[in-house]
């Protein structure tokens, strides 16, 4: 590795370091020099968590050598403000409740402050645009940029300082802003996310994925990778002391395939190492042998007779199937004067949270294996692991670090199995930091869906029978996905009360990446096809979409799907609340685009441009074009 | 993850030459850094270790700009962001701000550099249609042992395909010389999926100059890029417009004829249906800032 003396200011203090000249800015800051509130989410400039400034400008430095940043003026989030205390900018993101998870926090502050040093004038939509290179997923940015302008204001003295001081509450919380507890650490860059973390001694994890969707292994060679310097040791499923197997509801998932893998990016091996460079170098010697199996990859051909199977325990590949019946479907569409039916079809999502899987586990002086990640169900996972791990429970513990956006992402345990056995096996604290793309690769998605509908209606827009069947990719493991086909089933035919319906939702198993917790669990996807069947029928029927929904809705003392009696409903107040935001125009939904009235206007969104930044300036200095 | 045996800061010019005459198989030249890096990850070269890597952002002879009556020579390290900051150079060279605003992203733009985006050579590269409208030529140089060997080249012979040119072993580029075109109105247009720091399904750079009653086009720059292996000048449509006034049904009509120019991989319906859009509206906002430029002049 060649060696550089690189001189250089870090918010004010001189710092000479001799390191490696090719390795990022991100790296030396975060690595050299401890600076974690500089956050990597993606290593390819995409997201913006790096933001530093280097001579006066903000860049990427998960782009930037760390040579070019020679005798350089550096600043990090970590110098805006003296310690214990919040700059303007900060202090204007606490109060608008701009910070949620808290990973993008960071550079969003960078680019806040960037822009106030470069254009303290900025118009909403020149905000806009120069935060037009940071991602955040939580927000939807309406109160980061509400934060950004609101630092404007105070800066240019528009707003008074007081304008930043917390909301006076009285008597209740609601209809107050009130301020997040943890908000102060996440502006600062000072809350340590797992892959923040660092202990003395520490190794660190890299996995070697499978690049086959369904495979035999037939050997797995490991000894080259362990006798590598600075390798200290190689783990696979022969490691797994206990009973194998986790899952938020069937524990078909090994800790790291064993016998065979289901899908691309599946673990098969892990290395640890004093380094990422050589855990990852390790990789390259590890040698697999699989033998091809035919693989699935659509749920119809996972049910066809025959199907490879993908799991022994479940030969029809079926992970779970939710019936519901209530009242007699066939009645209900006899008395219809209108039958629809149509299908319609959802896709693969990715959660994206900023922050990558990343977690940090050890063996205690207790000979407590302790495992410390962003994990949005410990104490299941503490369960699970002290089974696999054949550890009393009492000997098994889960910390979890700050989620840097989860969005159910975060639910199943693929990674802290693999930290809790290369730790047992070195008694060393191992982290594992995931790539961006390992990230999307090897994390759970939202069920791809298929939905096949057939809904009855009265010339008056009254359903008389739903028939509703979900099939649903459930991917490689069965994950989240009995939930999720139970939730998409209790959803299924939305908020409206249907006398007679037949509803089933399947999860299969396929080669493909598996499927798991999303954001609304399955109701999405059922969603879709219900509020579009609606719609297409006030359009045949000749009715307003809002009279026809309101003709259905559920009221206090519908019985749901599941048939529970409800005390009380509300969606009556959401329609009424849509159609007053919208501007609807009452009617059947015959015309569209430029006809009709309710498009344009207050409260809709201007074609998307850029070019903010060539409107004239207040500031009198000159400005380009 | 991108290593190198050996990374060099050369301070000038025959230094880094003679660090690139002398460069082991495999060695790059380093510019900007914001393609490099993410070209070496999962799903592109993956981890990728070098035996050299020579960063040019410290060469002496690359930095900065000059003009030369009505040429401008840009060092090899003018930065994308110089173009909306250096009043200037966004004066002589009207189109540049317009498309630097669509490229990547505000950070990005400080350490990207315009001939490290001209020697990518992709065919979406948002610098190469301005830079074909400019008619820009690269001076490109080597190590002939004891002194620099330079030719120039036009951008247009220079990019030869996807990711290709004629950049021949041992040479960089030392500078971008372009047309000055002070008094042109200009627009740059670009679809993609957002707005910040995504690959253009189609662009287009246009220069409008109208003669004297304001009311004809005196000359008309047109490139396209985006839509085939590598962008296009479009000659014929730029002769169509000159001399004639400028009307919208014209301007309609001479860009109902860029579709036939779609000759990407992929998504051809598509960009057949955006592109003429795209060209009217660049030959229109750049005829309208003409007039404007005509007005404030």
């Amino acid at each position: 590795m060649p060696d550089m003396k690189l001189e250089l200011q870090v918010n004010g203090r001189k710092v000479t370091r001799r390191a490696d000249p090719g390795q990022r800015l991100l790296d030396f800051l975060r690595d050299e020099l401890n600076l974690t509130g500089t956050k990597e989410g993606c290593g390819a400039g995409e997201c913006g968590t790096c933001s530093v400034f280097v001579d006066g400008k903000l860049v990427k430095s998960c782009l930037m050598p760390a040579a070019k940043a020679q005798g350089a003026d550096i600043q990090t989030v970590e110098g805006l403000a003296r310690p214990g205390d919040l700059d303007v900018i900060q202090k204007a993101f606490h109060k608008t409740g701009a910070s949620q998870c808290g990973y993008c926090i960071p550079g969003m502050v960078m680019a806040a402050t960037s822009i106030l040093r470069e254009a303290p004038e900025a118009s909403l939509d020149e905000i806009k645009e120069r935060m037009g290179g940071n991602i955040c997923r939580c927000t939807g940015y309406s109160k980061i940029i509400e934060a950004v302008a609101l630092a404007r204001d105070v800066v240019t003295g528009r707003a008074s300082p007081a304008a930043l001081d917390p909301e006076t509450v009285g008597d209740s919380f609601i209809g107050h802003n009130v301020r997040r507890l943890d908000a102060p650490s996440k502006v600062t860059g000072r809350l340590k996310y797992a892959g923040d973390m660092v202990m003395p001694d520490m190794l660190h994890m890299a996995v070697l994925r499978s690049p086959h969707a369904h495979a035999e292994i037939l050997s797995i060679d490991t000894s080259e990778a362990e006798a590598m310097d600075g390798v200290a040791c190689v783990i696979t499923a022969d490691d797994v002391p206990g009973k194998d197997g986790f899952g938020v509801f069937v524990h078909d998932q090994p800790i790291m395939a064993r016998g065979k893998v289901r899908h691309v990016g599946e673990a098969v091996a892990a290395v640890a190492a004093e380094d990422v460079a050589t855990a990852r170098r390790a990789l390259k010697k590890i040698k697999v042998e699989y033998r091809e199996l035919p693989g699935l990859y659509d749920p119809e051909d996972a049910l066809q007779p025959g199907a490879p199977v993908i799991h022994d325990y479940a030969p029809d590949n079926v992970v779970k199937h939710i019936p519901i019946r209530k009242g007699d479907i066939e009645a209900g569409f006899a008395a219809a004067d209108l039958i629809l039916e149509d299908e319609f079809t959802t896709q693969q999502v990715e959660h994206a949270y900023l922050e990558p899987e990343a977690g940090l586990a050890y063996v205690d002086a207790d000979d407590v294996v302790t495992v410390i990640s962003p994990s949005q169900n410990i104490t299941h996972h503490r369960h699970m692991l002290s089974e696999i791990i054949a550890r009393p429970i009492n000997k098994v513990r889960f910390i979890m670090s700050p989620v840097g956006g989860g969005f159910g992402g975060k639910e199943d345990m693929i990674y802290q199995g693999m930290l809790a056995l290369a730790a047992m096996k070195t008694y060393r604290p191992v982290r594992l930091v995931f790539t961006r793309e390992e990230s999307i690769i090897a994390s759970a998605k939202r069920h791809p869906s298929r939905v096949k509908y057939r809904m009855g209606l009265t010339k008056e827009g009254r359903i008389t029978a739903i028939k509703f069947d979900m099939l649903s990719d459930g991917g490689a493991y069965g994950m989240s996905s009995e939930g999720v086909m139970r939730k998409a089933a209790i959803l299924s035919c939305g908020p409206y009360e249907v006398e007679n319906l037949q509803v089933d939702t399947t999860a299969v198993y396929t080669n493909n990446t598996p499927s798991g917790a999303f954001r609304t669990f399955g109701g999405m996807q059922a969603q879709f096809a219900t509020e579009s069947m609606i719609d297409i029928a006030a359009e045949r029927l000749g009715l307003d979409p809002f009279e026809i929904r309101r003709r259905n809705m559920m009221r206090a003392g519908s019985l749901t799907h599941t048939q529970q009696k409800l005390d009380s409903a509300s969606i009556g107040r959401v329609l009424a609340a849509a159609e007053a935001a919208s501007r609807w125009e009452p009617g059947a939904p015959r015309m569209r685009g430029p006809e009709r009235g309710d498009l344009g206007g207050p409260g809709t969104r201007a074609p998307c441009t850029l070019g903010a930044r060539f409107e004239a300036s207040k500031d009198g200095k000159e400005r380009v074009a | 993850m991108l290593t190198f045996d050996r990374y060099e800061m050369p301070a000038t010019l025959p230094e880094a030459l003679a660090l690139w005459a002398d460069a082991p198989a495999g060695a790059r030249l380093v510019a900007g850094a914001t393609d490099i890096l993410p070209w070496a990850r999962e799903g592109r070269a993956g981890d990728v270790d070098l035996p050299l890597g020579i960063d040019l952002s410290r060469v002496a002879e690359l930095q900065g700009y000059e003009r030369h009556g009505g040429r401008v020579r840009l060092g090899a390290n003018v930065v994308w962001q110089d173009f909306l900051d250096t009043p200037e150079l966004a004066r002589w060279l009207p189109v540049m701000p317009y498309c630097a605003v669509w490229f990547a992203d505000d950070q990005i733009r400080q350490q990207a550099t315009l001939a490290g985006n001209l020697v990518n050579a992709s065919p979406a590269a948002d610098g190469t249609p301005p830079v074909l409208a400019l008619n820009g030529e690269l001076e490109l140089c080597r190590w002939a042992g004891d002194h620099i060997l330079c030719r120039t080249m036009r951008v247009e012979d220079f990019v030869t395909g996807p990711g290709a040119t004629r950049l021949a072993p041992g040479e960089l580029v030392n500078s971008v010389t372009l047309d000055c075109a002070d008094g042109y109105g200009a627009s740059f247009q670009k679809v993609g999926q957002r707005r910040s720091l995504v690959i253009s399904v189609a662009c287009v750079a246009a220069l409008v100059k109208l003669d004297e009653t304001g009311t004809r086009f005196a000359d008309v720059r047109l490139a396209l890029g985006g839509v085939g292996p590598v962008p296009e000048r479009l000659r014929d449509i730029e002769d169509r417009l000159k001399g004639e006034p400028v009307d919208a049904r014209l301007i309609a009509d001479a860009a109902a004829a860029t579709a036939a120019r779609v000759a990407s991989r992929s998504r051809i319906e598509y960009r057949r249906r955006v592109v003429p859009g795209f060209v009217r509206a660049a030959l229109e906002e750049a005829a309208d800032r003409a007039r404007k430029e005509a007005a404030h002049a």
